[in-house]
This record gives C-alpha cells, sequence and structure tokens, in this order.
C-alpha cells in the first residue's frame, strides 16, 4: 500500500492504494467520484474517461500509482455553485442523453474538444469521441449538443 | 389540444442528474458490511460435473465461502422456468455458471474464482438448432416437462423444442396453389448482444427474518419479485426490489436476471449483503443474448399484386436457456402478416435449445426477426411481378376498422394510419427518383422501405396501476412502477399530470428508485407499452384525485361540483374567477376560519386493465394478443461500396403512428437512437461462436457497436392518428424504431442490384459474398472502373 | 487468442518507476523474466486483465525523460522514444515526412487511447492486427534496443518473430524506434480497412520509389492478414519491372493476394481478406503513385 495524492475536481483528495489497483477503481470505490463509470473494462466503451492533468485518458487502462500527484476533472467538476456547464445546460436541453450511463464521459470529453477547438467541425466531432459508446444512439443529439455549447466556449 | 406540457419538447426530469454525473446507477451502489462475488463458469459446452474443488479457493484471504449448484438446488424463471442458479449436475454452454465466490473484496473473490477448480465429463453437444429438433439429437434438458412454466408454453419433451406455437388462418395450401408467384426463401440471423452499457448487477440482503431486500439494474421491479417469490415459495410482501438509474436494457433486463442467485448468496454467506456485477465478457458468455434464427418460407401472390399465402417456418436457437425466448417464439408467429392483410397464412415457431449462451428478449423481440423476412419477401415479390414495391405494400395494406389480422382480430377503426406512413416515408425518401450518381464510380447509391407494426408481447392479464399523493405545499408525488432506463415514458407521465393540475411541471415528481414496497403495480415495463398503459393508470388517477378534490371544493366554496373547474393549480368557481382555493389548501383537507377542517389528505388511484387482449388458440393462434398496434415504417437511401461490400446509410427517415405526441424531444431520441441500434445490428453485430460454442467475441473491439463516427443524419416523421383508450390518444413506440432498419438497408440493395441479402448481419464480408455468389459481374466491373479513375487521376496529374 | 476478461482486478505486482535509463535498465536485469516495462500501459494493462501476462514487476518508464523524445535529424531520420505517445507523435511536424507512418500513427484506437498509446508500445505488442509495423516496416525502421550488457538494433521486420513474440531477451528494453530518412522520389502511404472493427481486417503501407514513369523501387507490406506483417515481393517485383505500372495495378494486386499469408479468423474469412487484400493494394498505389 501506498499513499497517492490527487486533485480531484479541484480538490485535494489522499488515498492508500495498492500497486494493481487502476485509477478507475480508486476513483469510483475510494473517492466515491461515481461519475465514471465502466462498461468493458478494457479502454473500448470510454466511459470511464477522466481529465488527467488537462488530457482524457480512460482510467481503467491507468494505475493508481501513476496518477499521483495528476489532476483530475470529471463531469461533477463541471459544475459551478450547483449550476451546471454549458456543455451540461447543452446535452440537457437537447435530449443528448438516454440512460445516462455514457453521459459523464461524453460531457467530459466534449467539454474538452470544445476547450481546445471552440469550432470544431462535424468530422472532427466524429472522430474526437470515436473512442466512446452510447448504445441509447443518442449521437446525433451530442451533435447538437456540442453546437449549443460552442458559443460559450467561444467567448471564454 | 394544444397543452401547456403536453406536446411540448421537455427534457427528461432526471436529466440534470444525468449531466452532471451525479445519477446514482445500481453500478454505483454499495451497501454497509458489502461482500463481493464472483462467479466460476463453465469451459465445457455440454457435460455433467464430475468434481468441484475449492480447496484452494477457500485459502485466499478474504475468501467467506465458495457457493455451488447442489448446494441451491432452485429452478427458476418467468415463462419457461428452466433455469438453474448455478449448474445443477450438469453444465449446458461454455460460461454456465457453476460456482460462486463471495469474499470481502473484489480482489480476493476473483483471485478464489481463478483457484476452483471443476472437473467434468463431457456430454455430446448440440449447436445448430436444426439439428437439435431431430430425434436423437443429445438432449439438452431431460426433464423439462417438470419445470413451472405459464401453460401457454408447449415444449416437446423428449426433444430439445422449449415451445412449439403455431398460428393458422384460412387455407395455405390451396392459396400456394392458386398463387401465380411463389417466393421461396431462408433467412437467417445471427446471434447479437443488447450491449446495454451498464452491465447486469445485484446487490442482495437477505435479513435474518427472512425479508429479501434487492438492488438491481433491471427495467422493472415487480417481475423480479415474482420470479422470486414464486421460485423460492415465499410470500411477495417479504421481498423488496428497489430499482436506482439503470444503464440501459432494450429487452435484456425484463426476463429472469441473477437477483435469485445473489439472494441466497447472501443467505449462505451469513445474511450479509452480496453484490455482483458481470464484467462485459461474462455478459457475452454468461448472460443471455438475442437468439440466432432461421426462417423457411413460402410466399404466394397474385399477378395484381395480392399476397394471398403465406407459409412459414421459424427456428429460434435459444441456447442452454430459453426461459424468455420462448415468448419471442410466439411473438414472431403472431407478428408474421406485418402490417398486410394476408388471407391465407400458417406460421410454426419451434424455440429451440442448443450448447450456447442462452438467450432472451431484445428490444422490438419477435418482430424484428418476422419483419426482417416479410419485409425482403415483399420486395422480392414485387420485382418477380414486375412492380413497384410501394404498390405492392399499398395493395396488401391493413385497412382499419376491416382487415383482419393473422390471429383473426378485425382491426379498430381508430388503430392508427399505415398508409399515411407509408406515403411519407416514400415522399421524404424521394422514391422512384433515382439518387444522386455516387464520385465514385465503383459505388452505388439505393432507396429502400419497410414497414412494420408492434403491440406490447404480453399475457393477456397484465395491469397497471398508478398512484398520485399530494404534499402539504401542494407539490405532488407520482407513483408508478414504470420502468426509466433511457425512454424518459416518468417525464411524459409527469407532463400529464401538470398538464391535468395545472401546476407546474415542476410540481410533479418522479422518484428516481423503483420500489416494489411503495409503488402501485405494474405488470412490467417491455413491448413499448409503458406510456400507453401506465398512462391510462396516471390518467385514472388523476381523475380519481381530482373527484376528491372536487368534493371538499364543493362543500369549501358552497357550490356544486359541476360549477367547479381546475385551472392553474387552483379550483374555481365557473365564470367567477375569484371564487378559487388553492390546491395546497384542499389537498391535505380544508380548514375553515374557525379551524374546523373536512377532507383530508388526497391520494388518487388508477388502474390500467388490458381489457381487449384474450388467450390464443392453442392449435391455430387465434385471438388478440396485444393491447394495441403501432404501425410504422423505415426508409434509406444508402451507398453501397462494390469493392469491399460495405454498406453505408445516408439518410434515413423514421414515421412512426404515435397516434398523439406527448413529448417531442423524447420521441425524437427514440426514433434516432432506434435507428442507430438497428442500423448497428443490421450492419455490424454478430456474436459469433467456434466450433465448441465459445464465444469468440465477448469485447467491443470485434463485437462491434456503432460509434458516433457511424450515423447518418434521421429524418423524424410524426403520424398522428388518435387512439380512442390512449393516454391523450398516445401509442407506445419505443420498440418499433429499429425494426424496420435492416430490412429497409436490404431492400436498398436488392431494389438497385437484385442480390438478395437473406442473412444478418449484413458486413462488408456478408455483402461482399453475397454479391460475389449473385452477381459477381459487378464485382470486377468495380475494380475496372477503379483502375479507370485511377488513370484518369494520373492523367491529370 | 481471446479477447475480453472476465476480471476486473489486476495481479499483484510491485510498480517501479525508474528516473534514469541506467536505472530503468538495472531494474530489468534484476527481475529479468519476472518484469515487464510500461509506457502507456495499454496493451500491458489489457494482456494482465486477460491474465495473459502476471509479471511480478511492472517498470514504468515515463519517469525516463529521454525516452520521451521524438527527435528528427534531416538525412538521419527520426527517432521516437519509447514513452513518445502516438497523439504527441502525430503532433510533431517533422512525421508528415513519413507519410505511412503519419497515416498508421493518426488512426490507431481512438484519440483517447492515442493519448497514452505509445508507437513502441503499438509495435511491442506485436498482436497480429497492430498498425504501426507495416509502416514501419515499409520504411525500413529499426528498433534500438539496450541492456546493461550494451546496445542493438534491429530491423522491424526481423523484431517481429510471431504472434505476441517479439525479439526480445530478458533485461532488455526498447528505448526508440528509428525510422531512416525517407529515399529521394519516395513517398509512401498507409492505409486499413476496418468497418465493423475496431482492428483492422487487412492493412497495407506501400513505400515508393519514382523515376520518371516507372516504379524503380517499392515496398508493400501487409498487416491484420496473419500472424506476423507480410512482404509483397512478387508483387513489388512485378510493379517495378513494368514500363507503364498504371497499367498493371489490378495484377499487382493480384498477385499480392495470392502470395502473401493469409488466415481466418474472428474479424474475416481467409477468402475476403485476400479480396481486401487486392483492393487495399489499388488504393495505397493509388495515393502513393498519384
Amino acid at each position: 500500500m501506498r499513499e497517492i495524492t490527487l486533485t480531484v475536481n479541484g480538490e485535494r483528495r489522499k488515498a492508500m492504494v495498492k500497486d494493481n489497483e487502476l485509477l478507475l477503481d480508486v476513483l469510483r470505490d475510494k473517492l466515491y467520484v461515481k461519475s465514471v463509470k465502466a462498461a468493458c473494462w478494457r479502454g473500448e466503451c470510454g466511459l470511464c474517461t477522466v481529465l488527467m492533468n488537462d488530457r482524457l485518458v480512460k482510467s481503467c487502462l491507468v494505475l493508481a500509482v501513476e496518477a499521483d500527484g495528476a489532476e483530475i476533472l470529471t463531469a461533477e467538476g463541471l459544475v459551478k455553485d450547483g449550476e451546471p456547464s454549458p456543455i451540461q445546460k447543452a446535452f440537457i436541453e437537447k435530449g443528448a442523453l438516454q440512460c445516462g450511463f455514457c453521459t459523464p464521459a461524453f460531457v467530459i470529453s466534449s467539454h474538452k474538444l470544445l476547450t481546445m477547438n471552440p469550432n470544431p467541425s462535424d468530422e472532427e466531432i466524429r472522430s474526437f469521441l470515436s473512442g466512446l459508446i452510447c448504445r441509447c444512439g443518442t449521437y446525433n443529439q451530442i451533435i447538437e449538443a456540442i453546437r449549443g455549447a460552442q458559443k460559450a466556449y467561444a467567448s471564454r | 389540444m394544444a397543452g401547456k406540457f403536453v406536446g411540448k419538447p421537455i427534457p427528461p426530469q432526471d436529466a440534470f442528474l444525468k449531466a452532471t454525473g451525479t445519477a446514482p446507477y445500481n453500478y454505483d451502489i454499495e451497501l454497509p458490511g458489502m461482500l463481493y462475488a464472483k462467479l466460476v463458469t463453465s469451459t465445457v459446452p455440454h457435460g455433467r460435473i464430475k468434481r468441484i474443488n475449492v480447496e484452494e479457493a477457500l485459502k485466499v484471504p478474504g475468501v467467506v465461502k465458495v457457493v455451488t449448484g447442489k448446494d441451491i438446488p432452485y429452478m427458476v424463471g418467468m415463462y419457461a422456468g428452466d433455469r438453474d442458479l448455478l449448474a445443477i449436475e450438469k453444465v449446458r454452454w461454455v460460461g454456465h455458471p457453476v460456482a460462486a465466490v463471495i469474499a470481502e473484496s473484489l480482489e480476493a473473490a476473483e483471485r478464489a474464482a481463478e483457484l476452483v477448480d471443476v472437473e467434468y465429463e463431457e456430454l455430446p453437444a448440440v449447436f445448430d438448432p436444426l439439428e437439435a429438433m431431430k430425434p436423437g439429437a443429445p438432449l439438452i434438458h431431460e426433464h423439462m416437462e417438470k419445470y413451472r412454466r405459464l401453460p401457454v408454453f408447449k415444449p416437446v419433451p423428449g426433444t430439445n423444442i422449449a415451445n412449439k406455437f403455431r398460428v393458422v388462418r384460412g387455407d395455405v395450401e390451396t392459396a400456394l396453389k392458386e398463387a401465380d408467384i411463389v417466393i421461396e426463401e431462408e433467412f437467417h440471423i445471427k446471434h447479437v448482444s443488447h450491449a446495454f452499457m451498464e452491465t447486469q448487477n445485484v446487490i442482495a440482503h437477505w435479513h435474518l427474518d427472512g425479508t429479501i431486500e434487492i438492488w438491481t439494474s433491471w427495467q422493472n421491479p415487480n417481475p423480479v419479485r415474482q420470479i422470486m417469490a414464486e421460485s423460492f415459495g415465499i410470500p411477495y410482501n417479504k421481498i423488496i426490489v428497489k430499482i436506482p438509474f439503470v444503464g440501459g436494457g432494450f429487452g435484456g433486463k425484463a426476463g429472469l436476471g441473477w437477483e435469485a442467485l445473489v439472494a441466497v448468496l447472501s443467505r449462505e454467506a451469513g445474511h450479509r449483503p452480496v453484490k455482483l456485477v458481470l464484467s462485459r465478457k461474462e455478459q457475452f458468455t454468461s448472460g443471455a443474448c438475442r437468439e440466432g434464427f432461421h426462417a423457411f418460407v413460402k410466399a404466394g401472390f397474385k399477378k395484381d399484386g395480392r399476397f394471398i399465402a403465406y407459409d412459414v417456418k421459424y427456428v429460434l436457437d435459444a441456447g442452454g436457456y430459453a426461459d424468455y425466448t420462448v415468448n419471442v417464439g410466439r411473438a414472431v408467429a403472431y407478428s408474421a402478416d406485418g402490417s398486410y392483410e394476408i388471407p391465407n397464412i400458417r406460421c410454426e415457431a419451434y424455440t429451440v435449445y442448443t450448447n450456447k449462451v442462452p438467450t432472451t428478449a431484445l428490444r422490438g423481440f419477435g418482430y424484428s426477426e418476422s419483419h426482417w423476412v416479410l419485409e425482403q419477401v415483399i420486395e422480392r415479390a414485387a420485382k418477380k411481378l414486375g412492380m413497384d414495391s410501394a404498390e405492392v405494400r399499398r395493395i396488401n395494406l391493413i385497412k382499419p376498422g376491416v382487415s383482419i389480422t393473422a390471429t383473426g382480430e378485425r382491426l379498430r377503426e381508430d388503430v392508427g394510419n399505415p398508409r399515411k406512413v407509408l406515403e411519407s416515408i416514400l415522399q421524404e425518401i424521394g422514391w422512384g427518383k433515382p439518387s444522386e450518381k455516387p464520385k465514385e464510380p465503383w459505388k452505388i447509391r439505393a432507396k429502400g422501405v419497410a414497414l412494420l407494426v408492434k403491440g406490447p408481447a404480453q399475457p393477456p392479464k397484465a395491469p397497471s396501476s398508478a398512484a398520485i399523493k399530494f404534499n402539504e405545499d401542494g407539490t405532488i408525488n407520482l407513483l408508478v412502477s414504470t420502468g426509466n432506463f433511457g425512454q424518459g415514458t416518468v417525464t411524459a407521465l409527469a407532463q400529464i399530470v401538470a398538464e391535468e393540475f395545472g401546476v407546474p411541471l415542476e410540481s410533479v415528481r418522479v422518484d428516481w428508485i423503483r420500489d416494489t414496497h411503495s409503488a402501485p403495480y405494474s405488470w412490467q415495463t417491455v413491448g413499448s407499452r409503458g406510456l400507453f398503459t401506465d398512462g391510462i393508470a396516471v390518467l385514472n388517477a388523476v381523475k380519481d384525485a381530482k373527484r376528491q378534490i372536487f368534493k371538499v371544493a364543493s362543500e369549501a366554496l358552497r357550490c356544486p361540483e359541476e360549477y367547479l373547474e381546475l385551472v392553474n393549480g387552483e379550483v374555481r368557481v365557473k365564470g367567477k374567477p375569484w371564487m378559487k382555493i388553492p390546491l395546497k389548501d384542499i389537498v391535505m383537507g380544508y380548514s375553515y376560519p374557525d379551524g374546523t377542517s373536512i377532507g383530508g389528505p388526497i391520494i388518487g388511484r388508477g388502474v390500467y386493465m388490458s381489457v381487449h387482449t384474450t388467450n390464443l388458440d392453442p392449435e391455430t393462434g387465434q385471438g388478440h394478443p396485444t393491447i394495441f398496434h403501432t404501425y410504422g415504417g423505415t426508409g434509406v437511401e444508402i451507398e453501397l461500396d462494390l469493392l469491399t461490400g460495405e454498406i453505408k446509410v445516408l439518410k434515413a427517415v423514421q414515421a412512426f403512428d404515435i397516434g398523439r405526441v406527448i413529448n417531442p424531444l423524447l420521441l425524437k431520441q427514440q426514433f434516432h437512437g432506434g435507428f442507430i441500434m438497428g442500423m448497428s445490428i443490421a450492419l455490424f453485430e454478430e456474436i459469433k461462436f467456434d466450433e465448441r460454442g465459445w464465444v469468440l467475441n465477448p469485447n467491443f473491439t470485434s463485437y462491434y457497436v456503432a460509434r458516433i463516427k457511424d450515423v447518418p443524419p434521421v429524418v423524424e416523421k410524426f403520424v398522428e392518428t388518435p387512439q380512442a383508450d390512449g393516454p391523450y390518444g398516445a401509442r407506445g413506440v419505443g420498440e418499433l424504431t429499429m425494426i424496420g432498419v435492416a430490412p429497409a438497408i436490404a431492400n436498398a440493395i436488392f431494389n438497385a442490384i437484385g442480390v438478395k441479402l437473406n442473412n444478418l448481419p449484413m458486413t462488408p464480408e456478408e455483402v461482399w459474398k453475397a454479391i460475389k455468389a449473385q452477381r459477381p459481374d459487378l464485382i470486377e466491373k468495380a475494380v475496372k472502373e477503379y483502375q479507370k479513375k485511377m488513370k484518369e487521376v494520373k492523367a491529370v496529374a | 487468442m481471446s479477447f475480453g476478461s472476465p476480471w476486473f482486478t489486476l495481479p499483484e505486482f510491485t510498480y517501479h518507476k525508474p528516473k534514469t535509463l541506467k536505472e530503468a535498465l538495472e531494474l530489468l536485469d534484476k527481475y529479468g523474466e519476472e518484469a515487464k516495462v510500461m509506457a502507456g500501459g495499454v496493451g500491458l494493462l489489457a494482456f494482465m486483465k486477460e491474465r495473459l501476462m502476471a509479471p511480478s514487476h511492472v517498470i514504468d518508464l515515463k519517469g525516463v525523460p529521454e525516452l520521451g523524445q521524438a527527435i528528427y535529424k534531416e538525412g538521419e531520420g527520426l527517432t521516437i522514444g519509447a514513452t513518445v505517445t502516438l497523439n504527441e507523435l502525430a503532433r510533431y511536424g517533422p512525421l508528415k515526412k513519413f507519410g505511412a507512418l503519419h497515416d498508421a500513427v493518426r488512426d490507431i484506437a481512438d484519440p483517447i487511447i492515442r493519448n497514452r498509446a505509445t508507437l513502441v508500445g503499438n509495435l511491442c505488442e506485436a498482436i497480429p492486427w497492430v498498425d504501426t509495423p507495416p509502416a514501419l516496416i515499409a520504411l525500413g525502421a529499426e528498433v534500438e534496443i539496450r541492456s546493461l550488457k550494451g546496445e542493438r538494433r534491429v530491423p522491424v521486420k526481423d523484431f517481429i518473430k510471431g504472434p505476441v513474440e517479439i525479439d526480445l531477451e530478458p533485461g532488455e528494453l526498447v528505448t526508440a524506434v528509428h525510422v531512416p530518412e525517407p529515399r529521394r522520389n519516395s513517398r509512401s502511404r498507409f492505409i486499413k480497412y476496418n468497418t465493423g472493427s475496431e482492428f483492422a481486417l487487412v492493412s497495407v503501407a506501400a513505400n515508393v520509389v519514382m523515376d520518371g514513369g516507372r516504379v524503380r523501387d517499392v515496398s508493400l507490406v501487409y498487416g491484420a492478414v496473419s500472424s506476423t506483417p507480410q512482404v509483397a515481393v512478387k508483387a513489388a517485383d512485378a510493379l517495378k519491372s513494368a514500363e507503364k505500372p498504371w497499367e498493371v495495378l489490378d495484377e499487382v494486386g493480384r498477385i499480392a493476394s495470392e502470395e502473401v499469408e493469409a488466415v481466418s479468423d474472428v474479424l474475416a474469412s481467409e477468402e475476403y481478406r485476400r479480396h481486401l487484400i487486392r483492393v487495399l493494394t489499388l488504393r495505397v498505389l493509388r495515393e502513393v503513385m498519384g
């Protein structure tokens, strides 16, 4: 066991972890960051995606010890004073969610995309989000949501 | 009637929680003192268990217990009753759970599960249902006559046939002889996975007093309770099933789940709560999927296009257990005639055990299969008759109020308008106008259409109920057990209540936990029935609450009830708006200025009962199988690359007669989502087995599910022919949106190049093989075109 | 090979994060076969979940600065360190000079995976469907290997010995891949066909040196068709010897589709693979010769 320190959604958190523990499990089970989901546990579905040091990673393929000292941002962390962020509002308004299980991963990934490029082409959106699966098939609404939120990102 | 809420594009009420990642799913829930279970599964397709050695496993620190089938010899099920909790004596497929390890941590459970050593005596296995049906095939269930099944299901003891079902109407033999043309074909569909994102997972706590508490990722709590109560012989009120947010269902969380197993594990582990989460591989190999399917058809048409005879045999590859698939075998047969009136029909469906993964319902079950066949038959016949397939569809389309279905049901006047559905698809897709020529001459573009109809496949008695409970401030708790796994039905129900009471939508709340103990009964949330059945129950509950409210208001305002109205959350005297009482002053009882009070807390109750449905005749399948019919269809424009066999959908049109739009945003989600799931299953998805019955692709790399890069634009066409008894005239639609996709795509290819695609999925390889077998010239021509184009490129350069 | 794991947890191991190459090599030397190195972890952790690997020691290379660089020297070529991620490499300007590699790197898996996955990792996985080996072989790349005993360089073509089998001894570390400067008048491209699959059904890299209207030299390498990347020699000869190469492209594709080893597996049948080889050969040659 070793102690690691993570800054999760702006808050410094410590956890005792074993070397073979995955970031996914530590976030969920030790730090209770439950927006981080999983559906394949091997890097295919993308539902465990988080921003780690401002890079999107699939946390089922990251060791917790590797993440020691890292900054982690997840869908919960985009909420400010109880208000959802523009991308979250757009997901709500455009109906870009059904069962909602994949939604946090699409939200944090779309947030990252718009931060890098507030005016992505349809092709860029499709390529950027191609590592995530939504079985309910909200993909067209997700594209609408990104379009709906891009103004807010352009003015940031 | 344009409502304040009904008909408005309102986001799902739980969207805030979902978008912020704070909605609790069962996967997220932990109970104090919880233990973890891990399955040990069979490595042979069919065999007797000789010995299970658990000694090494028990040595792993943290292991509490290892349970095997002989410790818990229960048989469970909803329809066929054929399932053990853990294999008893023998295993029936690779992946069949044989033992369960219970430990203090998931890691310990996994370590120990790796150490459980099982010895088998292998038995001859059978993987092909056509072989499995034959006399002398290895028997997979030797004693199925002993299973506790619903009486409508008819297994054939001494065979592997779990259910045989027939629909017979008219005289198909004679009609086939009288037909001018006969289409004779075979169609096949491979196994597919629901691929819901949240894998099946359960927490069970068998309390010391015998109360069983279940937390599960399931579509609706009542069937879970029913299966457990009936299988264990426990009173229903000692089982409490709670369902939080659910990460997708698609029919795969409707029938038999893991709850009974995990409950028993909790009891065995000293009454501590136990959680079981399936990994994706386990979901593929130990959970249930959609059955494999084979159809053998003869269809007779007259020269004028009339469809006069349909003779079809379906064989369903149900795998090791067929608990729900026996019902798929009924639905596929009584939906054989689709949207058409076919006077002579004979349809036999066999649900057959094989040594493969078990199977269950999947979104649109039975109907997806029957329409894959029927809608292609129409297209083939049109070509053979030299007619426009749209015209053949028009000629045979059912006529509301006149036509009689395959099961002998005369369709109601208000059943919907399939003709309007067809015409709106044809118009939107530009039927009859050739597609734009693709720039690459080795590709072709084509258009295809498929119609469909579906009603909820259910037993005749399948009621629902709802309660409306007012709070002190006039806000409302709407109590239903309607499942909430992505469809948004509960939002639509809340809209209805807000509309009826004239209160803000925020005032109506449906809790996010479905709970058998506090929510009124609803049979199941399946078959696209939630809005219809539970919506009617809700409207009846509204009526009941209003009656109570008006009674109190009438006394308080000293005014007969017929002069009162409910507007904007107030009871008013008609024409005298200053004479009014806000709801909040009534719903806990009304107090006069002197403090004396009348009435009391208001609880409205309402029910839905399926009054139209009947049992089907065991010999002929005649009767009323469903509570409504929703007609619809799908049109596509596709592009086919003749070099690779790859099909790309360029445009999709979805048209459904949903009776009345309650929420266009939620409806749009279903139209798009269903298309995408349907397209993914049509073009990509297949569970592959090796010759020993092992699943070869239990993952999302080689079992490919459509990603965002694969989806086309979808055009939604809402057709609104109200159904008199539907809530605001509405009908259900959730599942239907994927049923027409595959046949529409296949029809497009057939229209364009005459190549028949009888097998699903239509992967590039499958399509290439079909073209190579039927039109090899097209591939060689495509290669030449490609070379020619290259030379042109070169010449320009 | 089964891909899919019933396990959520990894086997136990000790994690090491050396800060220098020397330290890394010492750890590797000390633990030998018990150790596995990790860069992006994408392949390693997935393999460990499936219990295809269960090292007692995992050595994370991301703390070693010199392994995290991609360096291009004009006339010499491109050297890509072991921990350079695919996205870092894709953004590195000079990669464009190496067309086939540029194509392969930008289309592996998905953009999120490419934030962690590395070129060296992709190569060392040596599973038959990975994308970079055909491109690297077509470009004549070499693997740089270090151990406490010394260093050696092996052509990528020889480095991959079989499925999940590479020319690497216990104690050895792949520090980089070196891609030589492309030859004058050469052009290379990589394409893959993976509709309905995350992995390629067939991929092909072509590296062509043009000389007027003729093809002076060409390398055609196919991935995902068999257990190791396949080089089509006869097809290349046919193209080189053609007076009018544009006339013989389908012939070249046909030869390639017959000459290379191709197998049936969960993704495609041998028959379809051979057809795709023919089609992809046409496509890739159109790209490199056009």
